[in-house]
C-alpha cells in the first residue's frame, strides 16, 4: 500500500527532485527514471495519468514546466495518489509562495522538508494542509534561532 | 547559504560536462582543505550541503571523506545541524559503492548510528526524538517481498531489539504529542520489517497497538495503518478484534461526518483515512491463513459491524452520483468511490447494492477525463471478476452496457483501451461470448500493434472457455488465425505460436472434429477472410497468413485423407493450394510444408502431384537453410530407397493425443489473471481422449490432497506456532463458579469495570448477556475508551466442535456509563468439562492498558431442562432401564464430595431447581439422619436430548459429605455431568 518512489521532472527531462522509498541500486533508479522520462514525456496532455509499468503502477501528473511523477503499487489508489501530488504542490505553493520550477532547484531542501512532513517510508503520515505547514515553518524558526545564536557567538 | 548558491548557479551555468567536471573538482579540493583546519557549525553544515549536492548530482565516487564532519553535525546540540546531519548521513552512507549484501549494510548503518539514535530518542527534545524516528524510519526500510530479516541469534540483534523497545514505547506512550507517534509507528513500522521474531515472542504488544486506529488524531490513525495491516498479517488471529473499531471509526467519518475542519480535503473528509481503512478491510479480507482459509468471512462479523460497513460503503457510493465542482473534489470523491466499490463485493452486498454500483461506474464511463474511464473500468474489472455475478450482461442491461464498453476500445488513450479488453475479457459468460468474440474479431485489424498479440491471445481462450459449438469454435479461431496473419516490423507474428499450437491440440484430440476441421481449412485457403468482411474502412492489409499456414500444414497432413474422397476437397487440390503458398512463407512453415508433402506422398503414392514433390526436396536439398536442407535430404531418401515405403511409413505414423490439461495461454493474458484468480470456469471443450486417460491419475492425487488437508486440520489452525494456552486474570474463578450455579449476576468487578451476566437458555441455544460497567465513572470520573474483544478463544476442537460461539452484540469501544454484549451459543454435541472458552477483553481508562483473560462455563449441564416425573416409582423405572440399557460402568457414575459447610435436603433441592432439574423426590430437612435427593432432567445438543437422572445422599450425620449418582441415557454422558456437580458443591476445580 506504499509510495515506491517520487520524482519530479522538468519538460526537458531534467529530474528536480527525487525521493525512493525501497532500497534499489543508483543503476536501476537510473533506469526506471530514463524509462520513465521518455515515456511520461511523449504523452499527450489529454492522456490519462495513470501507467502501468512493470509491476506497479505510475501516477504523474504536470503542473506547469514541471511533472511529478509517483510510483505506486498495483493494487494502490491511483487518484487518491494524485492528489498526494496536489497536495504536495499545495503546500510548496504556499510555502515559496507561487512555487516555480526554479524554487524547487534552489531551495530543495524545503521540498525535502515538506515532503518528509508528508511522507514517511511512502506511508502518507499527515494529510492536513496545516498541520505540514506548521511544522516546516516551526523548523525554519528553530534553524534561524540556531544561527542567531552562531551570530551573537 | 551564499557560497552554496553560488556553487548551484555555477554548476547551471557550465556549457559543458567538462566545465562542470573542473568546478566540481574545485570545489571537493576546497572542501578537503577546508575540512582540515577548524570550522564552525555553519561552514561545516555549508560544506556538508555542498558535498551532498555534489553527490546528488551522481559524482558518488568523488566524495570518500566527509563522515567524520557529518557525525560532529549529528553529535551537535543545534538543531539545524543535528538535523542536516542526518540528511548528510543518509545520503552519503548507502549501498552502493560497498558491495554487501542489504543485510550487511543494515547492520553496518546501525552501528554506524546506534549511539547517536539512542541518545537522541532518549533526549527530552522532541525535535531531536523526531529527527531519531525519521531516519529510522526511512533508512532502515526494507520492501516487504524482501527476505532480510534480523534473527535473534545475531550479533547485532540486541541493538535492533533496544531500537524497537524505545520505538514502541513511544507509539504506545499516553503522553507523548500525536507528532511523535506518527513518527514513531511509521518507524516501527519499518524495525518489525526486519526484526517480525519481536512482535511473535511480544504478543501482548498486539492488543496495545491494535488501539491505535481508536486514536483521536487523525494524523496518528493514518499513519498507523501501515503497522496495523503488518501485525494482522503476522498474526491473523487479531483480525476479529481490529475490524469493529475500523467499522466505527468509518461509520463516525462518512456517516456521521465527524471529522475536524483542518482534515478535510476540500469537501470530502480525511479521504486518505477512509481510502486506506477501507482497503484495509479488503486486505483482512484477502488474508488467509496456513492452511489457505480465509481468516475473516462476514459470518464471523457481528450484525453492528456488518451493518457499519455496508452503510459506509452505501454512501460512499451514494455520494459520489451528486455531481461535484473542481478537479480535486471531484478525484477524492471518486477515489473514495473506486475503494468502497472494491469492498463492496466482500460484504455479500444484494444484487440490488452490486447493480447500484455498476450503474454508478458504468456512468463514469461517459466521463470526459480520461482517469475517470480508466479507473471506472479497473472497478468493474474487479467487481465482475471478484463477485462472479453476471449483471454487465444480464440480458436486460445487455444493449446499454456493451456497445459502451466495445465504444471504449476506440478510445484515444491506449491504456483505456487496454483496459476496456480486459473488462470485456472479465465479463465474458455463456450468454454474451458470441457478441464479445466476434466483436472483438471486428476490432483485430483496427486495434494498435501493442495490443494485437494480446488480443490475439484473449480471444483464444475465450473461445475455448465457453464454446458449446465444434463448428463454432473451430470456425472463430481459424477466422482469428486468417485475419491476424501480419507480423510487426520484427517479423515476430502478432497472434503467438501457443494460440495455433492450440488449436492443433484440440483438432487431434477430438476426432469429430478433425473432417469439418480439414474442410474449413481448405476453404480457407480458397478464399481468405480477411477484409472482405470490413469493406467499407480497409484495414491496413495483411499478408498471407502464416499461422493458417501452418495450421493447414498440419491438420492436412495429418487428417487430409478423411475429406479427400469429398467433391472439391480433393487432396491433390488440397496439395496444389499448400504447393502454391510453399514460397510465399517463412523457413519455419516451409519446414513444416515439406513434413505435410512426405505425409501426402505417403498415403498417396499413385497420385500426380508425387513428382512435383519429389523435385521439390531435389531442389530443397542444396537449401543453405539448415533445417529445410536436412528435412529434404531424409524425405528424399525416405522415399526413394523403398518402393513400398516401409520405413517412410513408421516415419508418419498419426499423432497420439495430447496430455496436456490447462492451456498455456492462460500464462499469457497479463495483468487480469492476478485479478480472476484461479476459480474461472476450465473450458468446456475437454481434450477428450486424454480426460479418459488421464482422470484416474487425476482422482488419485485429488484424493490425496484431500487427504492431506485433513491432516492439516487437525492441526492447530494458525500453522507454524503451537500456541500457548491464555494466561488467565486473577480473580477469574468466582465470576465463573457464580455462574455455574447461577443464570445471572456478577462475573467479574475490579476498579475499573464491572461485569455482570444473564444467561437465557433455549435447548441448545444459549445466549449470554453480559453487562460491563464503568467503575471508574463513580470514582474518578473518567470513561473506558478502546473496550475491544480481543479473542473468544473456544478450546473446543475446530473439526466438528462440540458448540459454536458467535458474538451476537459487541459492546461500544467507549464506555461511558455501561454497555451491553451478547454471545450466543449453540451446544451441538456432548461437551467436555474442560473445554469451556476463553473471553479476552482489553480496554483503556484514564491512560492506563488493562487486559482481562476471563473463562466462562458452556457446559452441558446448561442446557438442562426439568422433566416431569410423576413420581419416585416412575424415577425407579427409568433409572433401571438405563442401568439395563447401558450397562452401570457406562451409563452411571458416582462420586463422593465433601462441602466446607452444611447442607440440608431443601438448600439441595434448591440448588438442583436453580441447575434446571425437576426435583422427584426429596426427604425433609427434620429428618437429620439421612437426606436423600432425586432430580431429573433432558440435556439438549442439537444431535440428541439425553435423559438424566440424579441422586444425592448424604454419608455423614453432619450434612458435610454427600453421594452423587447420576444415570444418563447417553454412553460416557453421566460422568461429565458428575463432574460438573462435583465442581458446583465443592467449588474447586
Amino acid at each position: 500500500m506504499s509510495i515506491q518512489f517520487l520524482f519530479l521532472l522538468s519538460r526537458q527531462g531534467k529530474v528536480r527532485l527525487s525521493k525512493w522509498y525501497e532500497t534499489i541500486s543508483q543503476k536501476e533508479k537510473g533506469k526506471i527514471t530514463r524509462e520513465l522520462s521518455t515515456l511520461i514525456l511523449s504523452r499527450r496532455a489529454k492522456m490519462c495519468n495513470v501507467l502501468e509499468y512493470k509491476d506497479m503502477k505510475i501516477v504523474y501528473r504536470r503542473y506547469a514546466s514541471l511533472f511529478f511523477i509517483i510510483g505506486i503499487e498495483s493494487g494502490d489508489n491511483e487518484l487518491l495518489a494524485l492528489e498526494i501530488i496536489h497536495r504536495f504542490v499545495e503546500q510548496m505553493d504556499k510555502l515559496y509562495g507561487n512555487v516555480c520550477e526554479l524554487d524547487i532547484i534552489f531551495g530543495f531542501d524545503k521540498a525535502y522538508h515538506i515532503l518528509d512532513e508528508l511522507l514517511i517510508d511512502g506511508f502518507v503520515q499527515e494529510s492536513s494542509k496545516k498541520e505540514v505547514l506548521r511544522r516546516v515553518a516551526q523548523q525554519d524558526e528553530l534553524e534561524n534561532m540556531d544561527e542567531f545564536d552562531h551570530i551573537l557567538a | 547559504m551564499k557560497g552554496l548558491t553560488q556553487f548551484i548557479v555555477d554548476l547551471r551555468n557550465s556549457k559543458d560536462l567538462q566545465e562542470e567536471n573542473k568546478r566540481i573538482n574545485l570545489e571537493i579540493n576546497n572542501i578537503q582543505t577546508k575540512f582540515s583546519s577548524n570550522l564552525n557549525g555553519y561552514q561545516k553544515k555549508k560544506y556538508v550541503c555542498k558535498l551532498i549536492y555534489i553527490y546528488l548530482l551522481g559524482y558518488i565516487d568523488a566524495i570518500d571523506f566527509g563522515l567524520k564532519e557529518t557525525f560532529e553535525l549529528l553529535n551537535s546540540s543545534a538543531y539545524s545541524e543535528k538535523q542536516l546531519g542526518y540528511v548528510a548521513l543518509s545520503v552519503l552512507v548507502n549501498n552502493d559503492k560497498a558491495k554487501q549484501t542489504t543485510k550487511d549494510y543494515l547492520n553496518s548503518s546501525l552501528s554506524l548510528v546506534h549511539q547517536n539514535l539512542i541518545k537522541d530518542l532518549q533526549s527530552n527534545n522532541e525535535d531531536f526524538n523526531c529527527l531519531a524516528l525519521q531516519f529510522i524510519g526511512s533508512n532502515f526500510n526494507i520492501s516487504e517481498s524482501s527476505t532480510v530479516r534480523v534473527e535473534e541469534s545475531d550479533e547485532d540483534s540486541a541493538k535492533w531489539l533496544e531500537l524497537i523497545d524505545i520505538v514502541y514505547s513511544f507509539v504506545t506512550s499516553p503522553i507523548q504529542k500525536p507528532l511523535t507517534k506518527k513518527k514513531a509507528s511509521l518507524a516501527l513500522y519499518s524495525l518489525l520489517k526486519l526484526y517480525p521474531q519481536v512482535l511473535l515472542s511480544n504478543s501482548n504488544w498486539i492488543p496495545r497497538l491494535l488501539t491505535l486506529v481508536d486514536d483521536k488524531d487523525y494524523g496518528v490513525a493514518i499513519s498507523c495503518i501501515p503497522l496495523l495491516h503488518y501485525i494482522v498479517r503476522l498474526k491473523p488471529q487479531f483480525v476479529k478484534s481490529i475490524i469493529p473499531a475500523i467499522s466505527l471509526r468509518l461509520y463516525s467519518i462518512v456517516i456521521e461526518n465527524k471529522c475536524p475542519e483542518e482534515y478535510y480535503y476540500y469537501k470530502s473528509p480525511v479521504p486518505w483515512l477512509v481510502v486506506k481503512l477501507l482497503q484495509l478491510i479488503e486486505h483482512f479480507f484477502l488474508l488467509t491463513d496456513a492452511n489457505d482459509f480465509s481468516v475473516l468471512s462476514i459470518a464471523t462479523l457481528d450484525e453492528q459491524t456488518l451493518n457499519n460497513f455496508r452503510s459506509v460503503v452505501a454512501k460512499s457510493i451514494q455520494n459520489a452520483s451528486h455531481p461535484v465542482k473542481g478537479l480535486p473534489n471531484r478525484n477524492s470523491q471518486s477515489s473514495i468511490l473506486f475503494q468502497a466499490v472494491s469492498l463492496a463485493v466482500f460484504l455479500d452486498a444484494s444484487a440490488d447494492a452490486i447493480n447500484g454500483a455498476i450503474n454508478a461506474l458504468m456512468m463514469l464511463l461517459d466521463s470526459n477525463e480520461t482517469n475517470t474511464r480508466y479507473l471506472a473500468l479497473d472497478a468493474l474489472i474487479k467487481l465482475t471478476a471478484r463477485s462472479n455475478t453476471n449483471c454487465l450482461t444480464m440480458t436486460d442491461r445487455f444493449d446499454v452496457n456493451l456497445p459502451k464498453i466495445f465504444h471504449l476500445l476506440h478510445d484515444k488513450d491506449i491504456s483505456v483501451r487496454r483496459k476496456s479488453l480486459d473488462l470485456l475479457y472479465t465479463i465474458c459468460n455463456p450468454s454474451s461470448y458470441n457478441t464479445i468474440i466476434s466483436k472483438l474479431l471486428d476490432y483485430f485489424p483496427f486495434s494498435d500493434f501493442t495490443l494485437k498479440s494480446e488480443l490475439g491471445i484473449k480471444i483464444a481462450i475465450l473461445a475455448e472457455r465457453f464454446a458449446t459449438d465444434f463448428t463454432w469454435y473451430v470456425t472463430t479461431m481459424l477466422k482469428l488465425l486468417s485475419i491476424g496473419g501480419g507480423s510487426n516490423s520484427n517479423g515476430i507474428s502478432y497472434i503467438s505460436n501457443e494460440v495455433w499450437e492450440r488449436i492443433v491440440q484440440i483438432v487431434v484430440n477430438n476426432e469429430s472434429l478433425q473432417k469439418m476441421t480439414c474442410k474449413l481449412v481448405i476453404n480457407l485457403l480458397k478464399k481468405p477472410f480477411s477484409a472482405s468482411t470490413h469493406a467499407s474502412t480497409q484495414p491496413p492489409p495483411t499478408g498471407v497468413s502464416e499461422n493458417l499456414i501452418k495450421v493447414a500444414a498440419f491438420v492436412l497432413g495429418e487428417f487430409g485423407e478423411q475429406v479427400s474422397s469429398t467433391e472439391g476437397f480433393h487432396i491433390s487440390l488440397q496439395f496444389r493450394l499448400l504447393y502454391d503458398a510453399y514460397f510465399k512463407v517463412s523457413l519455419t512453415t516451409r519446414a513444416m510444408l515439406l513434413t505435410t508433402f512426405l505425409k501426402f506422398l505417403v498415403k498417396f503414392p499413385d497420385e500426380d502431384f508425387v513428382p512435383d514433390i519429389v523435385d521439390l526436396y531435389e531442389i530443397e536439398a542444396l537449401s543453405i537453410d539448415l533445417e529445410i536442407q536436412t528435412r529434404s535430404h531424409e524425405y528424399l531418401g525416405l522415399v526413394t530407397s523403398q518402393s513400398n515405403f516401409k520405413l517412410a511409413n513408421s516415419v508418419v505414423k498419426p499423432l497420439p493425443a495430447f496430455v496436456q490439461k490447462e492451456s498455456h495461454l492462460v500464462n499469457r493474458i497479463g495483468s487480469v489473471s492476478q485479478i480472476v484468480g484461479v476459480n474461472r470456469s476450465k473450458s468446456l471443450l475437454v481434450l477428450a481422449k486424454n480426460i479418459n486417460s488421464t482422470s484416474k491419475g487425476e482422482s488419485t492425487t485429488r484424493s490425496n490432497t484431500l487427504d492431506d488437508d485433513d491432516e492439516e486440520d487437525d492441526s492447530n489452525p494458525f500453522g507454524d506456532e503451537k500456541k500457548a494456552p491464555t494466561t488467565l486474570s486473577p480473580n477469574w474463578y468466582s465470576g465463573y463458579h457464580r455462574m455455574l450455579h447461577y443464570d445471572a449476576g456478577i462475573f467479574y468487578e475490579d476498579q475499573l469495570i464491572k461485569i455482570t451476566y444473564r444467561v437465557l437458555k433455549e435447548a441448545f441455544n444459549i445466549v449470554l448477556k453480559f453487562t460491563i460497567i464503568n467503575n471508574s465513572a463513580k470514582t474518578t470520573g473518567t470513561d473506558i475508551s478502546g473496550f475491544t474483544v480481543l479473542d473468544l478463544e473456544s478450546l473446543t476442537g475446530n473439526q466438528d466442535p462440540n458448540y459454536v460461539l458467535n458474538i451476537k452484540q459487541l459492546p461500544d469501544p467507549t464506555i461511558h456509563d455501561k454497555s451491553t454484549m451478547e454471545i450466543g451459543i449453540k451446544v451441538r454435541n456432548v461437551i467436555e468439562n474442560h473445554e469451556s472458552p476463553i473471553l479476552s477483553l482489553s480496554f483503556m481508562c484514564g491512560g492506563s492498558f488493562n487486559s482481562l483473560n476471563l473463562k466462562f462455563p458452556v457446559l452441558l449441564l446448561k442446557t438442562l431442562s426439568s422433566t416431569v416425573l410423576t413420581g419416585i416409582d416412575e424415577f425407579n423405572k427409568r433409572w433401571q432401564q438405563i442401568g439395563d440399557l447401558l450397562g452401570v460402568k457406562e451409563g452411571e457414575c458416582s462420586v463422593k464430595v465433601s462441602i466446607t459447610h452444611r447442607y440440608n435436603s431443601s438448600n439441595i433441592s434448591r440448588l438442583l431447581t436453580r441447575l434446571g432439574f425437576a426435583v422427584v423426590h426429596s426427604t425433609t430437612d427434620d429428618d437429620v439422619n439421612e437426606i436423600l435427593v432425586f432430580g431429573a432432567g433432558i440435556l439438549h445438543t442439537q444431535k440428541t436430548n439425553y435423559g438424566v437422572l440424579t441422586t444425592i445422599r448424604s454419608v455423614d450425620q453432619i450434612g458435610k459429605e454427600f453421594e452423587i449418582k447420576v444415570r444418563c441415557s447417553g454412553g460416557g454422558v453421566a460422568d461429565v455431568i458428575c463432574s460438573t456437580l462435583k465442581e458446583i458443591f465443592e467449588g474447586k476445580f
